[in-house]
């Protein structure tokens, strides 16, 4: 009896950790006015497919419902984030903060395992298209990432619009478009130089692929001139950059921003800035996002401008461990007793202090009940007589000693260890 | 938060030698320990591990390994996303579809629709046969699959052949060349930004150290 390829079942220990992850995400996402939503995990397939692009649309798990109609497991949360927003959300005030932590389901077709459920944790930043929008969204991502205790994150931004725009202006066909991003990616100029040469480059355009592909930074953007008349719609992308830069410089989070030309994400709806969150200990984008200022008015023909982002708890948690991360153990006590009175009411106290309290339910030996306690992970084991208020018989599992006093006197001892 | 650069080389096989060597030529020497799976290098930054060749390209995809060494062929039929940064050069090889010489056939139309095709590649092997509009029945083989025809299993081979050599002695013949493959290095996506300078300098002395450019 296994669950199906790809999907997997969380133990506690896993699903502790899982929601550690999980919290601190929702505070920070919280601390910052974004609300949650949540939607089926079941969706008809027209609006899961609006926008994403074939990739995503083909690794869609989809089946057909009672009523002929086919339906599909959500790949994604930004599609039907667009669908409550035109349905539901109309007349909400705009910017409108949305977040939301939940699976999603993609079928790899490809060679290599992965999962087939994973879950994400993203925010959409909606009815805002300036560059000080996507300043905060990016801002926001460095700084849920750094609240989870991650070290080293850095955030590499492109830009779609600019991109596509540039490759469209070479004339070239599919197919050799492919092969400059791949030389774009691999940043290897002299190779460049040559595909430009061999398929005629204006010397304006090969100067601003070249240009564009050797910055890293975001201010290195400046140094890229284009005429104005042809390009005035790169020009304004090379300059919403910059002023996203400006506004990472108020954040104070520049440091972790790179600039990548060549950074496409996988999903087609993106019009603006992309960006990929990453630490130098996982092979692995963490998450990512972007700008998609077309996306909304295909679910009801009012264009409404958006940006956000996603990223994934596993591989936020694969990063953490990585980087030697424990969560904070909670501590643990049982309550044993022959009188289940005072038991329950010692449990009880030690509960109403804040302390995770058992209850057990052998009532059989000592030696018994601690060995049950040390496979467990429990802390302590507290044998109470037949009052609570009197001394009990303490045992900390951990270090192995015995101690004796009031239940009182233990939950303050157990405090002052906390600080 | 800077740790070592981590790259992967082909275990065994014809391309462990020269991959070796490369990295020799291009100042990094491996101080290969028995029993330890990763080895430090001559060069601090750099420490090596050593994986199957079929397995570098997923190694590196999913950034166990920062850089791999591997073939073309094998980074294609694993569909690895992975910057392929340098054509090393060695390693020269084809994928080709063989037949027995003794039998009628001359040419890929002459297989039979529906034909068994024994293969190490079934990923690109498939992609191949779609392409030419014929329906095969794909059989995964480890290593050997020259000794697919000649047990009857399949008639036709999907292998990667260098000299020709091998498909002399088993007495099979080339009907049709998939691709040519060299050695390249590949790079995980994400450390290709992190480590820029160090995987450039790299480069750089790899193309100096005689590997040819691409």
């Amino acid at each position: 009896m296994q669950t199906p390829k790809g999907t997997k079942d969380y133990l506690p220990p896993e699903v502790e950790r899982h929601r550690y992850v999980e919290q601190r995400l929702r505070e920070v996402f919280k601390l910052w006015g974004y609300q949650e939503i949540r939607s089926p995990a079941i969706e008809l397939v027209e609006v899961l497919s609006t926008g994403v692009g074939s990739e995503l649309i083909d690794s869609m798990f989809k089946f057909q419902d009672f009523d002929g109609k086919i339906v599909a497991l959500r790949a994604e949360m930004t599609a039907p984030a667009a669908r409550i927003v035109t349905t539901k959300m109309l007349e909400a005030p705009r910017p409108i903060r949305l977040f939301y932590i939940c699976n999603v389901f993609r079928y790899s077709q490809s060679y290599l395992e992965r999962e087939r459920e994973f879950w994400q944790a993203g925010v959409e930043l909606i009815g805002c298209n300036t560059p000080g929008a996507d300043g905060e969204v990016l801002a926001l991502l460095a700084s849920s990432l750094e609240k989870l205790g991650l070290e080293g994150v850095r955030i590499d931004v492109g830009h779609a619009g600019l991109l596509k725009d540039l490759l469209r202006a070479t004339g070239l066909d599919e197919e050799k478009k492919v092969v400059l991003q791949n030389l774009l990616g691999y940043r290897d100029e002299d190779q460049l130089e040559k595909f430009m040469d061999q398929n005629n480059f204006s010397s304006q355009l090969r100067e601003a692929f070249l240009r564009l592909s050797r910055c890293r930074r975001l201010e290195e953007l400046s140094s890229v001139a284009l005429e104005p008349l042809k390009y005035r719609r790169i020009k304004d992308y090379l300059r919403a950059l910059l002023e996203v830069k400006d506004s990472l410089v108020k954040y104070g989070v520049e440091n972790l921003v790179f600039f990548d030309f060549s950074l496409v994400r996988k999903i087609e709806y993106y019009t603006g800035i992309v960006f990929e969150a990453s630490v130098p200990n996982l092979g692995l984008p963490l998450g990512g996002g972007g700008r998609y200022d077309n996306l909304i008015e295909k679910f009801g023909k009012v264009k409404i401008p958006a940006t956000g982002f996603a990223v994934e708890i596993e591989k936020c948690l694969q990063a953490l461990t990585s980087q030697g991360f424990q969560p904070l153990e909670k501590r643990k006590v049982l309550v044993a007793s022959r009188f289940r009175d005072s038991a329950i009411k010692a449990v009880e106290a030690i509960r109403d202090a804040g302390v995770t309290a058992l209850l057990d339910m052998t009532r059989g030996a000592r030696k018994k009940v601690l060995d049950y306690a040390k496979l467990s992970g429990i802390n302590y084991v507290v044998f109470v007589g037949s009052s609570f208020e009197k001394s009990a018989t303490i045992h900390d599992t951990r270090l192995e000693t015995v101690t004796n006093m009031r239940i009182k006197a233990f939950l303050q001892s157990l405090e002052d260890d906390q600080r | 938060m800077k740790r070592k650069i981590r790259i992967a080389l082909p275990s065994k096989g014809r391309l462990n030698q020269p991959s070796i060597q490369v990295l020799q030529e291009a100042g990094i020497n491996i101080l290969r320990k028995e029993r330890t799976y990763i080895s430090k290098t001559s060069d601090p930054r750099f420490e090596a591990i050593f994986a199957r060749a079929f397995d570098v390209p997923i190694y590196v995809q999913y950034g166990a390994a920062d850089l791999g060494i591997t073939g073309h062929d094998v980074i294609l039929e694993r569909k690895a996303d992975v910057h392929e940064l340098l054509d090393l050069g060695f390693g020269k090889c084809q994928l080709i579809v063989a037949v027995p010489e003794n039998s009628g056939i001359r040419s890929i139309d002459d297989i039979p629709a529906v034909a068994r095709v024994a293969t190490e590649y079934p990923n690109l092997c498939q992609e191949y046969f779609e392409s030419v509009e014929k329906q095969v029945e794909v059989l995964v083989v480890r290593g050997t699959a020259e000794l697919a025809p000649k047990l009857g299993l399949a008639q036709t081979i999907v292998d990667i052949t260098e000299t020709g050599e091998t498909l002399r002695r088993n007495k099979l013949k080339i009907v049709a060349t998939i691709l040519n493959s060299t050695c390249r290095l590949a790079c995980n996506r994400i450390a290709y930004r992190v480590f820029e300078s160090e995987i450039n300098e790299l480069l750089g002395k790899l193309r100096n150290g005689g590997a040819s450019k691409k």
